[in-house]
């Protein structure tokens, strides 16, 4: 697959004028696995991270004031006292900063102004010399709320007897994909209607509907959300943020604070993980409120580990009612599903994951008669927001569970049944979209091979006459990545006077590898050594723009723009070369930073003439700094039908996989030990497979601790369990023992040598692959997440007399 | 963290009377992996701190002439886990001590801190009720020895007085033939705070009958750590597999759990009698395995060697790691 | 309420003069700008901020939380941080296995796990896999799902025999 077969994806008509000739593509780096280029700076702790970042005395640490209640008017704000504390330099509150912000939906205040909607809500935020200061005067502002009903259940809060937690719904300002129901808590409401589903019912030999439950879930990267804002002179603002999103985070903050997004600057250096909850805006706009207000003085705020926990974003809880016709053979006939999103306080980002749901709401299968509502529902519950599958994995808990159970009534092998059903290429999806080139059968069968699938389970590890059981189980998955259809991704390869290429992007290595993908994509295009290329980390006054880094699509997308700069890079390289040797730039090349001519064998290294240019015959100088420039953004994915979800292109593309797990169940204890998770994922091409590897083990053992361990207690909205001694997250201990990753490669057809993302599918499956096995153990299925010990051992007490 | 000082005191008197002046306001410090989460969590204001560690004593491992063993209130969980006296001893001590969080929080976490924090879910408690530990303290009016048992009054409240702090624990020697397995059931498999904890101890009762006594005691299923007198008594009486599971239930029985978010009454209390089980199985796999050794390597009687050496020797991770 | 106290941190004397309230951690971090040490929850659970302490009069250096440790009780102490564990360029044989299997992903725990891992090697230089997971239970890791970091560590260890040989 060459670019020139592309599928007329690029936007700028110039850089198709730029094609270089096929032959100059070697592939000899896409594909090799190099070392992550920032891996000695993270290994000696020289890795700035921005809470590493020094600002001198002069810093202000800030602290937010949060609601203790999940719902209520706000009476009275006083801060007087707090204002008088010695020490404290601002206090803001939300008269300051009246106005909604939000992605998809503008539902939010950076403070409260006159209601508190869950607990957490941030009130007013205070800076001081020194956090201790900050604390005190935090402790000093006092909050009158009368206390209103609260919504705690999202079925309840679609429901007309359901207290209205944003009465102003309908005054919201709403991107146009997103359909809030003005005067009810639902905040989205997307519709697939396909088919006929009276002959879909009749057509089926088994109909059968369940309900399946997933509470919120904490993303717990390592590091906290952190950042630094600080205003100068002329009035611009930096800030430095631990961020996913710096362009969006500049984008919205700029606009809910009315200021000029030249006078505001982000700065994203390394990001201590992020699975989503960094995407958008949570806490930032606080502290550039803060700074707007200090003086000039920086002002920091971090999050405690507990305030991470409730106040930043959560991974929405999930109601899921599936409900599903099956032919004897295993045909899928029809599917109505009923999704209410637990969508929290705010809903700006979860509205997205809700539509997302509902245009993946069959799973990866062909399914003709359909009837799908993905409901995105207010409660009083922390503000839901974007994590790693980003919906995939709560509607695949039911949905991978819901096919097992089908097949069992049927008596039809759960493989089989996906094999079956599964979206091959050609197929169309349930929005009408043609499904393009996939794996997903590969995928499935090497799984189901790799785990043993029709072997019987290996021995006991204690032996015989244990109390453990041993099972197998397998789940499948597809997700697109979920974004406006039109998100951008620019790039700029700048060449130095050594020869060495700067790259400079706008996506953030979250931890993902990004900065070592793009150095391979970039190296490869220019034809320089990997050594030779540096990535830089994130400044929006010297960056080229980038939407977000989410949706698994940093690869594929800034993939395509940085490798395009690259070779936009080379072209002007050679065009100068071309021209001072007198030769063909068809018979030009440049390897290993050297231009060599396959005609005259002469070579000349780059360090000659990146930036210096180059002596023509006559004398004269042609060239000079070379600056490469490439962008992309997918220019084909259309608008859905508003009443049937239909539309031609709903997504830019479907990564697909499965898999496959082994469990020992103990039955006396109900604890669930998973001895082995195989991953195979279709991910196009693999530019680092190697890297690829690691997302696959490291999602997969996210998804099993979000399956056996996690999720946030609330009750009554208050979070019972906001740390790590009652938040518990998979340890060395709990990993599986054997982890297995198979690399499936249908290319992608926009994509970078065919790559499309794979960075949140390998925790989409986990949890119902897991649920499937410990039934296939014991003969329980537990349809709500997690699968405690406690649960499955309660399970399993109702099935002895 | 709000601001408080921090004091070293010259000597106990001191050390009692900075605390006893103060009020709750200066507070006994020496590990600080209960306290520094208390006032980083706003839930205690002191004024200041008494490092409690630096007083003479508290930091040793010693065998007393009448054969106890003293543990010094600040010795580490992996001071007391690794020291000779104890593994040769007092094993299942050593294994509670081994179960608590990580090895870097244990070289923190001290074994009397874990006592005078008084939660009901410390994991040194049940071996220490099993051993038949005493603690020693210090307060205005001198020494004193309690019983662990009273020691432990409510969640969160030990015998201490105002002005008075635990400086050790005693141990009595060791009795022949003595073996333990102590077992935690948390949510993650290793490191976690107990749900349920239990802890089984036997030993010979004397050399002349084969006849053995027997300790269980509980943790997290109460308002403290508790001994489960009845099961003790009908294990040894009869400590047949029948007999073994009689004793399972009744240690359930004794168990007196709450719902929490940790886990239900129900379930805790149904653990109790697997865990028990579970621990009374591994101590008569453990004597057996010892009177089986014994007899190859000449004669020697089954009391002397170590029984709890030979546990070890068995799968470590599952005795540490609970229920495994 | 300072307290001054007496420091080695990799290598280095300090006279610093410290609240009673920080912690150590602050310590490495605010006032001696040693940032490569980390703080992930400050209570004793994430592992991210672990060094190895030799405290005064003992023989050898053990790791410890440093959130977990008041600043005026580490008078006296030696310590070593992350940025300690190479030498003169040098890289540990862990910190050179950890880039070799791709244990690092964002990089917010890697020190903490380094710095345990090396505690662990040098008290076990052969670790089973079992005593390498259990080393490391208290050290979260959100990214990477632990196998290649005991990868890494196991890699570590075959390294150090292989010089001791
Ligand atoms: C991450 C983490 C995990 C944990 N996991 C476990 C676990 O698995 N199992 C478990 O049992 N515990 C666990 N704990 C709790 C804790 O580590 C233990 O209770 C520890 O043994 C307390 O000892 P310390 O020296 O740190 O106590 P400190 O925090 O110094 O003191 C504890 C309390 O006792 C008081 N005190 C201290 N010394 C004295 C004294 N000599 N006389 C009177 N009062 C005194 C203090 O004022 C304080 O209130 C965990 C803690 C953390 C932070
Ligand atoms: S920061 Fe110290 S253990 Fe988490
Ligand atoms: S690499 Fe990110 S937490 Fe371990």
């Amino acid at each position: 697959m060459t670019r020139d077969q592309e599928s007329g994806a690029r936007s700028q008509e110039s850089a198709s004028s730029f094609q270089l000739p096929a032959s100059n593509r070697k592939h000899s780096l896409i594909g090799t696995s190099p070392q992550r280029i920032e891996g000695r700076a993270k290994v000696t702790g020289a890795a700035t991270y921005v809470d590493d970042m020094q600002f001198g005395p002069n810093l202000l640490h800030g602290m937010l004031k949060h609601s203790p209640i999940p719902h209520g008017i706000i009476v009275r704000i006083d801060v007087s006292k707090a204002r008088a504390l010695p020490g404290v330099r601002v206090v803001v509150t939300g008269e300051d900063f009246p106005g909604y912000t939000g992605l998809y939906l503008k539902d939010r205040r950076i403070f409260a102004l006159d209601r508190v909607r869950y607990v957490g809500d941030t009130i007013a935020a205070v800076a001081a010399d020194t956090p201790e200061i900050a604390q005190q005067a935090v402790d000093l502002i006092e909050v009158e709320f009368e206390p209103l009903p609260g919504v705690f259940d999202p079925e309840f809060g679609a429901s007309p007897e359901a207290p209205l937690i944003h009465p102003e719904l309908g005054n919201y300002e709403a991107v146009p994909f997103i359909f809030p129901q003005p005067g009810t808590n639902v905040s989205n409401w997307m519709k697939v209607r396909k088919g006929d589903m009276d002959k879909g019912w009749a057509e089926a030999d088994l109909v059968y509907e369940h309900k399946y439950r997933v509470p919120h879930i904490q993303h717990v990267p390592l590091e906290t959300h952190v950042c630094v804002a600080q205003q100068d002179v002329n009035g611009k603002i930096t800030l430095w943020s631990s961020s996913q999103s710096p362009f969006a985070q500049r984008n919205l903050i700029a606009k809910a604070l009315h200021i000029s997004h030249s006078k505001l600057r982000v700065i994203t250096p390394y990001v201590g993980g992020g699975f989503g909850c960094k995407a958008g805006v949570s806490m930032e706009g606080a502290a550039v409120a803060l700074a707007m207000n200090a003086k000039g003085r920086p002002v920091k705020l971090r999050m405690t580990r507990e305030e991470e926990f409730y106040t930043t974003f959560v991974r929405q809880g999930l109601v899921a009612i599936i409900k599903m016709g099956m032919t004897q053979e295993g045909r899928i006939t029809a599917v109505h599903n009923r999704f209410y999103w637990d969508g929290g306080a705010s809903t700006e980002y979860g509205t997205n994951i809700t539509r997302a749901a509902g245009y993946s709401g069959t799973g990866p299968y062909y399914v003709p008669n359909i009837h799908i509502d993905s409901l995105c529902v207010y409660t009083n519950h922390p503000v839901g927001g974007a994590m790693r599958g980003f919906g995939m994995p709560e509607i695949h808990w039911g949905i991978e569970q819901h096919i097992d159970q089908m097949a069992e009534k049927l008596g039809l092998d759960p493989v089989q049944v996906r094999l079956i059903n599964c979206l091959k290429d050609g197929d169309e999806t349930l929005t009408g979209m043609i499904m393009h080139p996939t794996g997903l059968s590969q995928c499935i069968q090497k799984a189901a091979e790799a785990i043993g699938w029709t072997s019987p389970p290996a021995p006991l590890l204690e032996g015989e006459g244990s109390h453990k059981r041993r099972g197998k189980g397998l789940a499948a998955m597809w997700k697109a990545p979920a974004m406006p259809p039109n998100p951008g991704s620019s790039a700029i390869v700048r060449m130095n006077e050594d020869g060495t290429a700067t790259v400079s992007i706008g996506g953030v290595d979250i931890g993902q590898g990004a900065l070592t993908a793009m150095a391979q994509l970039a190296a490869e295009g220019l034809g320089v050594k990997i050594e030779d290329v540096r990535v830089n980390t994130v400044d929006t006054d010297y960056s080229p723009y980038e939407w977000q880094t989410v949706a698994s699509r940093l690869t594929w997308s800034m993939g395509n723009a940085v490798l395009q700069a690259a070779e936009n890079a080379k072209l002007q390289i050679l065009q100068t070369v071309a021209e001072a040797w007198n030769e063909d730039i068809n018979d030009l090349d440049i390897i290993d930073g050297q231009v060599v001519s396959y005609r005259s064998e002469e070579s000349r290294s780059l360090r000659d003439i990146a930036v210096y240019g180059m002596q023509r015959p006559d004398g004269t100088w042609i060239g000079g700094p070379v600056l490469g420039r490439g962008n992309f953004m997918p220019e084909y994915v259309t608008p859905l039908d508003p009443e049937t979800g239909q539309g031609p292109r709903a997504v830019v593309h479907f990564t697909t996989g499965c898999q496959a797990v082994e469990v020992e169940v103990d039955e006396e204890t109900g604890e669930v030990q998973v001895l082995k998770i195989v991953s195979a994922y279709d991910v196009g091409r693999a530019i680092n497979p190697d890297m690829v590897r690691t997302q696959m083990e490291g999602g997969a053992v996210q998804g099993m601790s979000t399956a056996l361990l996690e999720g946030i207690i609330l009750q009554n909205g208050v979070p019972r369990n906001p740390n790590f001694t009652d938040y518990r997250i998979a340890t060395a201990v709990d990993a599986p023992l054997e982890l297995e990753s198979i690399i499936v490669e249908v290319p992608q057809d926009d994509g970078p040598f065919g790559a499309r993302g794979v960075g949140e599918h390998p925790m989409v499956p986990t949890a119902p692959a897991i649920a499937n096995a410990v039934y296939n153990a014991v003969g329980i299925r537990i349809d709500s997440m997690p699968i405690t010990s406690e649960k499955v051992w309660r399970e399993l007490a109702k099935t002895r007399p | 963290m709000q601001p408080f000082d921090y004091l070293i005191p010259k000597d106990h008197a001191e050390a009692s009377a900075l605390l006893a002046a103060g009020g709750g306001s200066v507070r006994p410090f020496m590990g600080g992996t209960d306290f520094l989460i208390r006032a980083r969590g706003g839930f205690i204001r002191p004024q200041s701190v008494v490092d409690l560690k630096v007083l003479p004593g508290m930091r040793e491992i010693r065998q007393s002439p009448d054969g106890w063993l003293v543990i010094g209130a600040a010795c580490t969980m992996n001071q007391v886990a690794a020291h000779p006296l104890v593994l040769a001893g007092y094993d299942l001590l050593a294994q509670a001590c081994n179960s608590v969080a990580s090895y870097q929080l244990r070289n923190r976490a001290t074994i009397g801190g874990n006592c005078c924090n008084a939660s009901p879910a410390a994991d040194t408690a049940p071996a220490l009720f099993c051993l038949d530990a005493v603690a020693e303290t210090y307060g205005p009016a001198g020494a004193r020895r309690i019983p662990i048992a009273d020691f432990f009054v409510g969640p969160g409240r030990s015998a201490l007085q105002l002005g008075e702090f635990l400086t050790a624990i005693h141990l009595p020697p060791a009795p022949t033939g003595a073996c333990g397995a102590f077992n935690k059931l948390g949510r993650t498999k290793l490191g976690d705070i107990s749900a349920v904890s239990v802890a089984v101890y036997a030993w010979e009762h004397d050399t002349e009958t084969p006849r053995r006594d027997w300790r269980i005691a509980l943790g997290a299923v109460g308002p403290t750590p508790l001994r489960a007198p009845e099961a003790e008594a009908a294990l040894a009486a009869d400590a047949s597999p029948q007999g073994v599971q009689r004793a399972a239930e009744l240690t359930a029985a004794a168990a007196r759990p709450i719902d929490d978010i940790r886990a239900s009454a129900a379930y805790r209390r149904a653990m109790v009698a697997v865990l028990a089980r579970r621990g009374i199985e591994a101590v008569l796999a453990g004597i057996a395995r010892a009177g089986l050794q014994a007899v190859p390597f000449g004669g020697v009687p089954a009391g002397s060697v170590s029984p709890t050496g030979v546990l070890r020797e068995g799968r470590p991770e599952q005795m540490i790691g609970g229920a495994a | 309420m300072n307290h001054d106290i007496h420091l080695i941190v990799n290598g280095e004397a300090y006279l610093l003069s410290v609240p009673a309230h920080h912690t150590l951690l602050q310590v490495l971090r605010e006032q001696l700008v040693l940032t490569g040490t980390k703080n992930g929850c400050e209570a004793g659970e994430c592992g991210a901020c672990a060094v190895l302490v030799k405290w005064p009069g003992a023989d050898h250096a053990e790791p410890v939380n440093s959130c977990m440790v008041l600043a005026p009780e580490a008078d006296g102490a030696e310590i070593v941080t992350i940025e300690g564990l190479a030498h003169d360029e040098q890289l540990d044989p862990l910190q050179e296995a950890f880039i070799t299997t791709g244990a690092t992903q964002c990089g917010f725990c890697t020190p903490g796990i380094l710095v345990n891992a090396r505690a662990l090697l040098d008290r076990t230089p052969d670790p089973s896999e079992t005593e390498i997971r259990e080393a490391l239970v208290g050290n979260l890791c959100r990214c990477t799902g632990y196998v290649r970091i005991i990868d890494a560590i196991e890699m570590a260890a075959r390294a150090g025999r292989e010089v001791a040989r």
